[in-house]
């Protein structure tokens, strides 16, 4: 049985991302057109290895400025202007990685230095001197839904008074380290990912991305309208075969979509099992309602995908164009499953997904004039 | 007469994943290795358990599905490892 979804809405001031293929605009364009940024590359940057599919900003390498943070000043350039990380405007910096690649290449060179933005604290204590916030920040961190979990908190402390606008920021760049254990586990692979797609062997892409939102409680054009978690506890890296995590949260967000025509962004990685119980479930909760899906071209940017995917999704919202499920090819795991792009004058809001290890599910009910 | 291929890899399970107590003979050939109540090995044995092949026999599984059909039990492992070495 589902529990209701938190129901909070809040406007976005602004939103923005960096992928490969440049900000939530030119991102969004790509996209449109058909673009991969994935490229095969030697899954362990220097030190070579198997040739798997990520979408980088540069080299991967571990360098002592570590190589996320120059990108990082150009995203964080566009913040508007605020007291960021004092008591009425609070920071909130959500990932998976922060800096875990130092400490592999702290492990690798024994070099000292590369611990200085390794762990979180310390990357983000790196990023409060680098873009001058305050104190006031909070770290979120729960593997490939948490930056949804810092939107969330975000909400909670306008609606409770607590802050007058909330910046949630979010980056997460790959790493050997991060590239080699998802290589482990054999779901990056020599195959490009195809999101949904029934075929023999699924395969997943990761990317480096990071973006921003500010959030307030004034009602903006579009807004975040509703939240819906649930953590099922089966399995480490499994769902219980049965969808009934999936359906659990997608329920949720469900019932605070009603009335509304919605098209949903699934989480839609390329693995097979989790990719066709997500579709089915998806197609079950949201009938006809077209789902897609962009991990098949940026790659998974892992905690950080709920945030990059928000903004693309309101870049193409101005667009008036909703890019397709690039990399997809029928069959589908679902005949909702959209290939290629679609109108955005026919839905009045969007349900945006993501899931993680733990079988953590995430859903946000996005909604906008 | 056991397989020579099959003991080796019995004892290679048993060794990786610390299987105390565990003699070859006590894996039976048909037995499911992931998910089975006796071992209960879970995704992170499997893990292992294919690193630790991929060392020994000098081949690369794939993708997860092929890695989960090859994991089956001893006597796919075996026939996984005969499609892939011919001299094994």
């Amino acid at each position: 049985m589902s529990a209701p979804a938190e129901q909070l809405p809040v406007g976005i001031e602004a939103c923005d991302c960096l992928t490969p293929l440049g900000d939530a605009t030119a991102t969004c364009d790509g996209l449109l057109a058909g673009r991969r940024a994935l490229v095969l590359t030697p899954v362990l940057g220097r030190d070579g290895g198997d040739l798997v599919p990520l979408a980088l900003l540069g080299p991967m390498d571990e360098t002592l400025t570590p190589r996320w943070l120059p990108e990082l000043h150009g995203l964080a350039g566009k913040i508007p202007a605020g007291a960021w990380g004092t008591t009425r405007f609070p920071v909130i910096v959500t990932s998976s990685n922060f800096g875990v690649g130092s400490l592999y290449a702290f492990v690798r060179d024994h070099d000292v230095r590369h611990l200085t933005h390794g762990t979180p604290f310390a990357t983000v204590e790196m990023l409060r001197g680098e873009f001058n916030w305050g104190e006031q920040i909070t770290i979120f961190s729960h593997a490939c839904i948490t930056a949804h979990l810092g939107l969330a908190h975000a909400a909670r402390l306008l609606h409770a008074g607590l802050a007058d606008r909330v910046l949630v920021f979010s980056f997460d760049f790959v790493s050997p380290f991060v590239a080699g254990g998802f290589h482990s586990l054999k779901i990056l692979n020599g195959l490009m990912p195809a999101p949904y797609a029934l075929r023999v062997h699924g395969s997943i892409g990761l990317g480096d991305g990071a973006a921003f939102a500010v959030l307030s409680r004034e009602a903006g054009p579009a807004r975040i309208a509703a939240h819906a978690f649930h953590n099922e506890m089966f399995h480490f890296t499994g769902n219980q075969p049965d969808g009934a995590g999936f359906t659990t949260c997608a329920a949720s967000i469900a019932g605070a979509a009603q009335g509304r025509r919605v098209w949903v962004k699934g989480h839609g990685t390329g693995t097979l099992e989790a990719g066709r119980i997500e579709a089915e479930v998806l197609s079950h909760q949201f009938p006809g309602a077209p789902l897609t899906g962009w991990k098949g071209s940026l790659g998974h940017t892992l905690g950080s995908c709920g945030l990059v995917e928000l903004a693309i999704a309101l870049a193409a919202l101005r667009r008036g164009k909703i890019p397709g499920t690039v990399g997809g090819a029928a069959p589908s795991f679902s005949d909702t499953v959209a290939l290629a792009p679609f109108a955005a004058k026919d839905f009045d809001g969007a349900i945006l997904t993501s899931n993680a290890f733990g079988g953590a599910h995430a859903a946000m009910l996005l909604t906008h004039d | 007469m056991p397989d020579l291929l099959s003991t080796r890899l019995k004892h290679l399970i048993i060794t990786t994943l610390k299987l105390e107590g565990v003699q070859p003979e006590d894996i039976p050939d048909d037995e499911p290795l992931i998910g089975s109540p006796r071992f209960g090995l879970d995704s992170i044995d499997a893990l292992e358990l294919v690193l630790a092949i991929e060392k020994e026999f000098g081949v690369k599984i794939g993708s997860s599905e092929e890695s989960r059909q090859a994991l089956a039990s001893v006597s796919a492992l075996v026939a996984y490892l005969r499609s892939r070495t011919p001299g094994a």
